[in-house]
């Protein structure tokens, strides 16, 4: 599947072939530890159906100092 | 796989665990997390002023959120929140914008002071001309004001954001740097006894991880894209969070241990400890370990 995927932290956007969210993330060398995940628009966990053309935002859960 | 409870579509799959719940299933078990700790470790009383630290952050901000929806059916107690501003440009401004935003919609006071105002220079201004690390300044200058104004606003404790990721990362660097005695004043409730002088601080998200909060916070407006100290990037606790959470990537369950070990000696700890008198700073008059402050010996250091 054809996905766009983007890495809000790290400010990248990447168009990616991947079959699952985790791969996506791998891809982007995410820890899937340390964000949360939006496909969408919509707050989804990391086991969520892809499909094409969807959107994949990691957001970061790590603040302060 | 579908909620838990009510068979619904997922948002979050909870760490330490298998299961996955909704948003509605999912901010019940978070509200009943923090009301647990609350009340296991006896963090607040009826009638009590709490104080809030908040940095306009994420974890601060469900602090303050979470605590006023517990405190509210309390008509007696009252809910100050408190800021400090050390002027990180680009930073800490829009957080403390957020934060008034928040604290505005809440109805909650909200009092910040700032370096440039107690000390004469923001943190930008400190780090240009001495070499020295951001997050130890930040750190001791922070706790100094926070307890101050705390002080001054009659508190009878202050609240804070610290979560299971925060301590566990604490644990560990204490471990790493042989500082036993600082682990000593971690836990649900901060410090190893009371004074007069000293504001005790509590921590309701303390079992609670970065990963929850998030959660929590991004499903009720709490978060900002502006949620990570520049700084923070150079901080030994950055290594030592990725070095965490890349084991419990490996390992699950391995960040809940470090907590759910350290509650078992924790009371052992604390009475350990407990001789070591708290004394008060030579030049400025605030409780301290030694015979003048941190702050103070940093305030002398720098230029």
């Amino acid at each position: 599947m054809k996905i766009k995927a983007i890495d809000e932290r790290n400010e990248i956007e990447k168009q990616l072939n991947v079959s699952s969210i985790k791969e996506a993330a791998e891809k982007l060398n995410i820890n899937l530890e340390e964000v949360i995940i939006t496909k969408n628009n919509e707050l989804v966990t990391e086991e969520a159906k892809l499909k094409n053309k969807d959107e994949l935002k990691f957001l970061s859960v790590i603040s302060g100092g | 796989m579908a909620c838990k409870r009510c068979r619904t579509k997922p948002v979050i799959k909870l760490p330490n665990s298998n299961i996955s719940l909704c948003k509605s299933c999912f901010l019940k078990y978070f509200e009943s997390k923090a009301r647990k700790t609350i009340r296991q470790y006896k963090l607040l009383k009826k009638g009590q002023h709490i104080g809030v630290a908040v940095s306009g952050g994420k974890d601060s901000l469900t602090t303050l959120y979470v605590l006023n929806k517990i405190t509210k059916p309390q008509r007696t107690t009252k809910l100050t929140a408190i800021a400090i501003d050390e002027g990180i440009k680009g930073y800490r401004d829009e957080t403390l914008e957020f934060a008034k935003k928040v604290c505005k919609e809440l109805k909650i006071p909200l009092k910040i002071t700032s370096y440039k105002k107690e000390f004469g220079k923001t943190l930008d201004q400190i780090l240009k001309k001495n070499d020295i690390k951001p997050c130890t300044v930040c750190g001791v200058f922070r706790r100094y004001l926070l307890n101050k104004l705390a002080q001054k606003l009659k508190f009878d404790v202050l609240a804070t954001g610290h979560n299971l990721d925060d301590e566990a990362q604490s644990i560990l660097m204490n471990q790493f740097r042989n500082n036993i005695s600082a682990s000593a004043r971690l836990g649900p409730i901060t410090g190893i006894k009371s004074d007069k002088k000293f504001i005790r601080r509590i921590k309701p998200l303390y079992f609670l991880t970065e990963k929850e909060i998030m959660t929590y916070a991004y499903l009720k407006n709490l978060s900002t894209k502006y949620d990570e100290c520049p700084y923070a990037k150079e901080s030994y606790r950055d290594e030592m969070r990725t070095l965490i959470n890349n084991f419990d990537k490996k390992y699950p369950s391995s960040k809940h241990s470090i907590i759910n070990s350290f509650i078992e000696v924790m009371p052992m700890l604390k009475k350990n400890y407990k001789k070591s008198n708290i004394k008060y700073c030579k030049s400025c008059g605030e409780p301290t370990s030694q015979e003048e402050c941190k702050t103070c010996k940093l305030i002398k250091q720098i230029k």
